[in-house]
């Protein structure tokens, strides 16, 4: 049967365009790269 | 760097894979991919263009406009995010249009949580209608209808998601609530021991028994069922409509006799005043020629008046022929000074002229010249009915009688009897009613009035011839035994 507010709970807002300049700055742009040099760092 | 081309070439797979759902429409799946793609290498311009695109395809166009910025302002030249870029602010108009969907969307979410569910349903409705492509906002609403029992809204609401996005989560999972319920509902339905048939008609629902309460009815029953239908349509009509048809007929013609009555009545009053007009037209037409012949009557009478008044002063005049023209005069129509000239002159003329007629008039009538007779009578009796104490009305009705105008004479005769009753005239006159009347009486027996009888004395017969031839004398007759009156001695032999 289905839960009403927990799956309410997956619902989450949906961008608006005068977020989108926010969204871009928050943007997470690390990769597998950068994990790989943070590593590297870490061992030196 | 081996492992640079390693995470190179793992991000290409990742992106690989990410078009490959893509373009059997499992939009879940690609973002998953791609997001694992640009997790490997964040400079994956293909997959980050890519990741934009499957935002959009389920209406979260914000969401890839991030990413289409984020390649270009990484990228290279020749990157297609520019061209995405400029394509979606082209129609800036659909853009505001979706972003007020996207914020109604997020307003529903709101009122969710605030238990507004009926708010919420308006507001994603609302989405909808402007930004058709939104996944969020049909699941978000199909998945209220569920809640609130209404699967037959949340089911066309569903199909719609799932074309957008096949093999996303909250769609399956929405899915297979419905096919639960529905079974469910299944159950109930046979332990009820209905059926019931489920449809929508625009946006109701309807739910209705398979089966009527009442068997499905034979072909014979059908046939039953229109016969008495018909009988009571019949009946009704003959009941029902049929008088109210003819009352409303009947009450027409009432109506309209009504309106010819008032008609005709009209029209005879109108007769009516028209007739007593011409009759009080003729009225006055009859007196006034009344008056004209008066007026007519009394110049005449005047003329003869004046006349009769010339040949009485010169004293040289002719009683008959004065009388006559004095009789011819009306006596109404002159004034006073006219009637007492008129008087005089008939108390000189009338008892001489009388007198005379009456003679002439019984010589007429002995020699049974009964026109003349008649003519000199009327005269007398128009200037004294009572002339000779009715001997000649007398006289009169007897010429008629025997001229045979028995009218007349009856009307005289009855006049006579009226006038003179218990006289011997009278008794003439009643003989010679009862003449007429054919009862008795001869008409020649009928004596006029100072008719003189001649009375015959009775023929003495003598004898003294019969005696001298005879040789009868008186002397030496025995007369013995006739004493002069003495007839003692009588003795019968």
């Amino acid at each position: 049967m289905l839960d009403f507010e927990e799956e309410l709970k997956k619902f989450k807002p949906s961008l608006e365009v005068e977020d989108i300049e926010d969204a871009v700055y928050r943007e997470d742009m690390s990769d597998m790269t950068d994990l790989i040099k943070e590593i590297i760092n870490q061992t030196k | 760097m081996e492992y640079t081309e390693k995470i190179i070439r793992q991000s290409q797979y990742w992106y690989n894979e990410g078009l490959r759902k893509a373009q059997i429409k499992d939009i879940s799946g690609a973002i998953l991919s791609l997001r694992r793609s640009l997790k490997y290498n964040h400079k994956n311009i293909e997959a980050r263009n890519l990741l934009g695109l499957v935002y959009y395809e389920r209406g979260e166009v914000a969401e890839g406009l991030v990413e289409w910025i984020i390649s270009k302002n990484l990228g290279t030249s020749d990157n297609i995010a520019g061209y995405f870029i400029k394509e979606v602010q082209k129609s800036s108009e659909k853009l505001e249009a979706i972003n007020d969907a996207v914020k109604c969307y997020n307003q529903s979410l709101t009122f969710c949580r605030q238990q507004s569910e009926d708010m919420a349903i308006l507001q994603l409705k609302k989405a909808l209608e402007v930004h058709p492509s939104f996944l969020k906002a049909y699941q978000l609403l199909a998945m209220i209808y569920i809640h609130k029992g209404q699967c037959s809204k949340a089911r066309p609401l569903i199909k719609e998601a799932r074309k957008l996005d096949t093999t996303n989560v909250q769609t399956l999972r929405l899915m297979h609530e419905l096919s639960v319920q529905h079974e469910q509902k299944m159950k109930n339905k046979e332990e009820r021991g209905s059926e019931v048939v489920e449809y929508n008609l625009g946006n109701d629902t309807i739910i209705q028994p398979k089966y009527a309460g009442v068997k499905r009815v034979s072909v014979k029953s059908a046939f039953l069922n229109l016969i008495f239908g018909v009988v009571a349509g019949a009946l009704i009509v003959w009941f029902l409509i049929v008088p109210a048809v003819q009352t409303v007929k009947n009450d027409h013609a009432n109506k309209q006799m009504i309106q010819y009555g008032e008609q005709i009545n009209s029209l005879k009053s109108q007769i009516s005043a028209q007739t007593r007009a011409l009759d009080q037209y003729r009225k006055n037409e009859k007196d006034v020629v009344d008056n004209l012949e008066t007026a007519a009557g009394t110049a005449e009478s005047y003329e003869k008046l004046m006349t009769a008044n010339d040949q009485w002063k010169t004293g040289n005049y002719s009683a008959e022929n004065l009388c006559q023209v004095l009789l011819g005069i009306k006596k109404d129509s002159l004034q006073d000074t006219g009637k007492t000239l008129y008087d005089r002159m008939a108390s000189d003329v009338f008892p001489v002229a009388a007198s005379t007629l009456y003679s002439s008039g019984n010589e007429s009538y002995d020699v049974a010249n009964y026109e003349t007779a008649i003519r000199n009578y009327n005269l007398v009796v128009q200037m004294y009915e009572d002339y000779d104490n009715g001997g000649a009305l007398l006289n009169l009705g007897l010429s008629y009688l025997k001229s045979g105008n028995k009218e007349q004479a009856t009307t005289k005769f009855k006049r006579l009897i009226e006038l003179y009753p218990n006289t011997d005239k009278a008794k003439q006159a009643q003989a010679g009613l009862d003449v007429i009347s054919g009862g008795k009486g001869n008409i020649e027996d009928l004596k006029r009035a100072g008719e003189t009888v001649q009375i015959q004395e009775p023929q003495v017969d003598n004898y003294e011839s019969y005696d001298a031839e005879a040789g009868y004398t008186d002397e030496g007759s025995d007369m013995t035994g006739y004493d002069n009156g003495n007839y003692d001695n009588y003795t019968e032999e």
